[in-house]
């Protein structure tokens, strides 16, 4: 084993335990990312495997299909955090909104009772 | 005709980000009318707030900065708590006439139309004072709503408007940014609102060209349609 994979699996490793540990996400995400580390770490430990599923899915090498791969999930990650952030969006301005018609000041003389009105 | 009503239930909704400069110029012949003034104060960062203070006004306050779009939003929602009849949009940097507010509201208290949009058009005198760049650039923006909205208008980004409380009601605001202008008109298309456009003028001073939409907002703007259409 070459010290880039052993960094590697380390990392990956660590990421797990991290997200494990500190993210208290559904069921589904948990075996998912669970099935991802474990295929990355497999990657990593027998780049030849990687390649054979790059060769038959007629790209070159492994490490080129690994990059195909990562970009495309990095998009549909990408556009699953901006629906997340608009959402946020709407969110916070509908609290800031109420926060500010709760506060608000009306003015100190009162018009709607006056005969000048008209 | 409509049952009468008075003057305070005629809401002027004002959305001002740092505009300690002017909003007392801008709000002092409104509140003299007896008009109701809403001012949104959107998280200024200057002096706005504490100028607002011993104003005839109703004054709220974003926390933080949201958008124009946002402001006007939530100017509306307090004025139609507070019972506005109808709702009168004017912008905070002084580019608009008090003059111009009851041709505004004519039509929507006659009940000919549900929503009034303010244009520098449609007089001679008015667009004439128009520089020649905003003219090609509002021009733009008339194309641009045109295709997105299918209403043709004289102008576009005009901060003046005039509608009944229904209408107010309808006409939900998302488009935190500056967006909102062309958003009104999709509602209006959407809700079928009866709507006319009524000339006012826009004095160009050299703070509302400074501080007013600048080029690159355009772009900003027709960006934030574009995801609109694609998010939601």
């Amino acid at each position: 084993m070459t010290p880039i994979q052993i960094l590697l699996i380390l990392a990956t490793v660590v990421v797990l335990l991290v997200y494990f540990n500190r993210l208290r996400s559904r069921l589904l995400d948990r075996v998912l990312f669970f099935v991802l580390a474990v295929l990355a770490v497999v990657m990593v430990a027998r780049p030849d495997w990687a390649n054979d599923v790059a060769h038959f899915l007629g790209v070159g090498r492994g490490a080129d299909l690994v990059v195909y791969l990562g970009i495309t999930g990095l998009a549909f990650l990408w556009l699953g955090l901006y629906t997340r952030q608009r959402e946020m969006d709407v969110r916070l301005t509908e609290l800031a909104r109420r926060l500010a018609i709760l506060q608000a000041e009306k003015p100190k003389k009162k018009t709607r009772k006056t005969k000048s009105d008209r | 005709m409509p049952s009468p009503f008075r003057k305070s239930d005629i809401f002027i909704v004002v959305p001002s980000y740092n505009e300690a400069a002017v909003i007392r110029s801008t709000l002092h012949p409104l509140v003299d009318t007896g008009y109701s003034v809403v001012v949104v104060d959107d998280g200024s960062k200057d002096q706005t707030w504490k100028y607002l203070k011993d104003l005839h006004v109703h004054r709220l306050r974003h926390p933080f900065n949201l958008g124009q779009g946002a402001a006007l939003q939530s100017a509306v929602s307090y004025a139609l708590a507070e019972g506005a009849r109808y709702i009168v949009h004017f912008d905070a940097d002084g580019q608009h006439s008090l003059e111009d507010i009851p041709g505004l509201l004519t039509p929507v208290i006659t009940g000919r139309v549900d929503v009034a949009l303010g244009s520098r058009f449609l007089r001679r005198e008015d667009w004439q004072a128009v520089p020649f760049s905003r003219r090609l650039l509002l021009k733009g923006a008339v194309a641009v709503n045109w295709l997105l909205t299918g209403l043709w208008l004289t102008d576009a980004h005009n901060g003046a408007r005039a509608m009944t409380r229904k209408a107010a009601q309808k006409i939900i605001l998302r488009e935190n940014g500056f967006a909102h202008a062309t958003e009104i008109l999709q509602q209006i298309r959407a809700l079928g609102l009866r709507y006319v456009e009524c000339p006012t003028r826009i004095r160009y001073t050299e703070y509302s060209l400074h501080k007013g939409q600048r080029f690159w907002h355009a772009f900003d703007v027709f960006v934030d349609l574009l995801i609109r259409r694609v998010f939601r």
